[in-house]
């Protein structure tokens, strides 16, 4: 990677995809990794809450129905910081082209519509590396809904029913993920996010995710 | 920006929060559980609760501490994830009822023991600048080496305790010197920051309750309830 310089200073590259949940970012992010692999880089994958040992106790947290704003926020916050200093970074270090299922604009647009402050969770993210590029699948929620209820159904948090929006499923999945992009849609500007119509096609949207990527990996 | 957190303000609930803070071995812990069993037997609604001890998450971190796996800065959130846990089930509501809530630690131990592991300073206090101010703080001092003696009369220093993790030496007891030292040392600079009341804790138990006692009294009398 000679000619672009990262903004964190490593040997690799950060990509990341944001998103709400059923707007693409697993079909890309497979598509992007085996595009970049057939450059001859090494591209490895790292998905949101994946941290060996803080995971579990989230899910556990979750099923019990055991968190509140700020305890959810943190436990997420610690599995990322988990995640960052054991795979991230190394993998950075050695050359590789990481790809981040979510990263922390996730943790701002939940944890802000869970009702914190915006400066407070800045603080808490703030050793996070800068990524080279922030792709942005942009869905409406109509949209989000008829395929969640096609595929894995409406799910508790996803649906922001622990908020009490609704009683109502269906209504507090749409008003959740409503909130969600709204504050998405705030971020994009500062974070300078790359936003793609996710209403396109699997290879249209690929096309375009390749296009800019194209200008910070040599091919 | 500082001003918007909850720490750095007193809280107007109706109870009242007091803390114990120091190194291992300083004799906090007695205290505490002197005082409480005097506060019961003026009739007072009190409630206890202790460092790193949630349903939540501490069993999690008990098993990431066994195996040596986590970063400073993983730890420092996982006990965050357990102190926010018990500020909202059990410190907070308690306050509201007009409980004396007794603190055996409390942000001030993250503060110390996260700085002395290398987290930024600045960080720590924002990330737990949602915790409620505390109407009185004892930091009982007690060096070192004196501290090590008690702690460790029958057994040798722990992994954690003993900043192993840290490497700054490979023997346990000079390791755990340094570390704590370092400890103490960001408690120190705590008193004039969060008024922290210091106590010589190589005084005698009695002398040390007396103190305690006169201080809570005084805590107490500001918001109209004599002992």
């Amino acid at each position: 990677m000679t000619a672009y310089k990262s903004k964190h200073g490593y040997e690799g590259l950060l990509v990341v995809i944001e998103g709400t949940d059923g707007s693409g970012k697993s079909t890309q992010i497979s598509k992007l990794k085996r595009w970049i692999e057939d450059q001859s880089y090494g591209a490895m994958v790292s998905e949101w809450k994946t941290s060996k040992f803080i995971a579990d106790a989230i899910n556990d947290a979750k099923e019990r129905n055991l968190l509140n704003a700020t305890t959810f926020s943190l436990l997420y916050a610690a599995d990322f910081a988990d995640r960052l200093e054991q795979v991230i970074i190394p993998a950075l270090k050695a050359g590789f082209v990481v790809i981040l299922d979510r990263y922390i604009y996730t943790a701002y647009v939940r944890d802000v519509v869970r009702g914190h402050d915006i400066e407070w969770l800045k603080n808490l993210y703030n050793y996070a590396p800068e990524p080279d590029m922030v792709f942005y699948l942009d869905v409406p929620v109509e949209i989000l809904l008829k395929r969640i209820i096609g595929t894995t159904g409406l799910d508790y948090w996803e649906s922001g029913r622990d908020i009490g929006l609704s009683s109502d499923f269906y209504e507090s999945f749409r008003i959740y993920q409503d909130k969600c992009i709204a504050e998405y849609q705030k971020m994009k500007q500062e974070y300078n996010f790359i936003s793609i119509d996710g209403t396109l096609s699997e290879k249209e949207i690929h096309k375009k995710i390749i296009s800019h990527v194209k200008d910070i990996l040599e091919v | 920006m500082e001003d918007k957190f909850r720490l750095n303000k007193p809280h107007n609930l109706k109870g009242t929060l007091v803390c114990v803070e120091g190194i291992d071995g300083s004799g906090k812990s007695t205290q505490l559980v002197i005082l409480r069993d005097w506060l019961k037997s003026l009739k007072q609604d009190v409630i206890f609760t202790e460092w790193n001890s949630s349903d939540l998450i501490s069993q999690t971190t008990k098993a990431a501490k066994k195996k040596n796996l986590l970063s400073p800065r993983t730890f420092s959130l996982l006990h965050a994830v357990d102190f926010a846990d018990r500020l909202e089930q059990i410190i907070i509501p308690a306050l509201k009822a007009g409980f004396i809530v007794l603190a055996d630690r409390y942000v001030y131990t993250a503060f110390a023991r996260d700085v002395a592991r290398g987290v930024d300073k600045d960080w720590i206090r924002k990330v737990y600048g949602f915790a409620v101010r505390p109407d009185l703080t004892l930091y009982f001092r007690v060096t070192e080496d004196v501290s090590l003696e008690r702690i460790c009369a029958n057994r040798a220093p722990k992994f954690y305790e003993a900043g192993m993790d840290l490497k700054i030496s490979s023997d346990p007891y000079e390791s755990y010197k340094i570390f704590q030292k370092r400890v103490n040392d960001e408690y120190k600079k705590m008193v004039d920051e969060y008024g922290l009341v210091e106590i010589d804790a190589n005084e005698s138990i009695h002398k040390k309750q007396v103190f305690f006692r006169e201080q809570i009294k005084s805590v107490l009398a500001l918001k109209g309830i004599e002992l």
